[in-house]
C-alpha cells in the first residue's frame, strides 16, 4: 500500500517537472533572441574584433562567389518535368500514374536548394512553391479519384506558370486553355507541344482547348 | 496499475487552443461577405479545429482523448486556420476555397469523429448544398 502511495507521488513529480519544463524553455527562446541584438546596439566595438572582421573579409567573397554559381544555377526543369509527367498521365486518364507523378512532383519541390534561389525571387518562389507542394500531395494521395486530382491540376498549372515566367524556361513550352473546365470558369496547362491534349477531359474531349501563349 | 497510468496521465494537459474572444480582421468571416446562416454553418462545424479557438467540452479534457485532440487541432490549424484567411495569398485562397468544397461535398469534413461528440456540427445534405454553392461562386 505504501509502495503504490510512493509510486502515485513520484510519477506525478516527474510529469509536473516534464510538463514545466516544457513551458519554461519556451519562456527561455525569448530572452535569447533578443540578446544579440542588445549586445550590437552596445557600440563597445573593441580593435580586435576590427581585426578580425578585416581577416573575415576573404572568405566572405568566397562564398559570395559560390553563392553567385549556386544561383546562376538553379533551374526549375526539375519542377517542369515532373509536372508535365503528371499532365499527361491526366491526359491519358490514368489516376495511378498521375498519383505517382504528384507525389515524384512533391518529392523534388520538397528537396529543391533553396540557397541556389536568388534573393530577388526567394519570396515569391516560396508563395508557389508551397502552394505547388500542396497540389502535388493531394493529386499523389487522391489515386482513384481522377476528379479531385484534375481539380489540383488547375491550381497547380497556375502554380508551374508563374514559375516559369518568374524563372524561365529551356525548352519551348505552351500555356494551354480550356474554357469549358469547372463549370465555365476554365483553366489553363502547360504543354511541352503545340499539338492539344486536354488533361482536364482526357479521352472524353483530348482536344479541346487552344493554346494561349508561348512561354 | 492500469488506473494508477490513467490517473497519472491526467496530468498532463497542454495549453489550450483558446483566445479568449479575440476579434480578427483577417478571419475568413470577416474577409469574406456571406449570409448568416453561411456564417454559423463554418463556424459551428469548422471553427473548433480550423481556428485560435475551440469550445471544449468537459471530455475533451480526459486524457487520452485530450492529446488526441490537441493533436487533431494542430494540424488542422496548419492546413487552415480561419482566422488567418486574410494573411494567405490569392493562391492560397484560391486552392482552399476548392479544398473545402470538394471535402465537404465528400462528407470527409468536418471529421466523423468530431460529429460523434458534436451533434451541433453535423452538415445535413441541405447545409451541403448552401454551402457548396457558396464556395461556388467565390471561385
Amino acid at each position: 500500500m505504501k509502495n503504490i502511495f510512493f509510486f502515485i507521488i513520484s510519477l506525478t513529480t516527474v510529469l509536473i517537472i516534464a510538463v514545466s519544463c516544457n513551458q519554461s524553455s519556451n519562456k527561455n527562446t525569448e530572452p535569447k533572441a533578443t540578446d544579440p541584438i542588445s549586445n550590437s546596439e552596445t557600440q563597445n566595438l573593441s580593435s580586435t574584433q576590427n581585426d578580425t572582421s578585416n581577416s573575415v573579409v576573404p572568405i566572405d567573397t568566397t562564398a559570395k562567389k559560390v553563392e553567385q554559381q549556386d544561383v546562376q544555377n538553379f533551374s526549375i526543369a526539375p519542377i517542369v518535368k515532373d509536372y508535365l509527367a503528371l499532365k499527361n498521365a491526366l491526359v491519358a486518364d490514368n489516376d495511378k500514374a498521375a498519383a505517382s507523378a504528384g507525389k515524384q512532383l512533391f518529392s523534388t519541390l520538397k528537396n529543391v536548394d533553396m540557397k541556389a534561389i536568388p534573393a530577388n525571387k526567394y519570396k515569391e518562389y516560396v508563395e508557389i512553391a508551397e502552394n505547388a507542394k500542396e497540389n502535388a500531395e493531394h493529386i499523389g494521395d487522391n489515386a482513384g479519384k481522377i476528379d479531385h486530382q484534375r481539380e489540383h491540376l488547375a491550381s497547380l498549372s497556375k502554380d508551374v506558370s508563374d514559375l516559369i515566367v518568374l524563372f524561365g524556361t529551356t525548352p519551348k513550352l505552351y500555356q494551354d486553355y480550356c474554357p469549358m473546365y469547372n463549370e465555365g470558369k476554365g483553366a489553363i496547362w502547360i504543354s511541352e507541344a503545340k499539338e492539344i491534349k486536354n488533361p482536364y477531359y482526357g479521352k472524353k474531349m483530348l482536344t479541346c482547348g487552344s493554346v494561349k501563349k508561348e512561354l | 496499475m492500469v488506473l494508477f497510468i490513467f490517473i497519472a496521465i491526467q496530468f498532463y494537459q497542454p495549453s489550450p487552443n483558446v483566445d479568449k474572444g479575440q476579434v480578427y480582421t483577417t478571419d475568413f468571416t470577416q474577409v469574406n461577405k456571406m449570409p448568416v446562416e453561411v456564417k454559423a454553418m463554418f463556424q459551428n462545424s469548422c471553427y473548433d479545429c480550423h481556428s485560435n479557438n475551440t469550445n471544449y467540452a468537459w471530455y475533451d479534457y480526459v486524457q487520452p482523448t485530450r492529446i488526441l485532440v490537441e493533436n487533431h487541432i494542430k494540424n488542422a490549424k496548419e492546413d487552415l486556420n480561419f482566422n488567418e484567411w486574410g494573411t494567405y495569398s490569392n493562391r492560397k485562397q484560391e486552392r482552399l476555397i476548392n479544398s473545402i468544397k470538394e471535402q465537404i461535398e465528400t462528407k470527409q469534413m468536418p471529421l466523423s469523429s468530431y460529429t460523434l461528440m458534436h451533434k451541433k456540427a453535423i452538415l445535413n445534405d441541405e447545409q451541403i448544398k448552401t454551402l457548396t454553392n457558396w464556395l461556388k461562386e467565390q471561385q
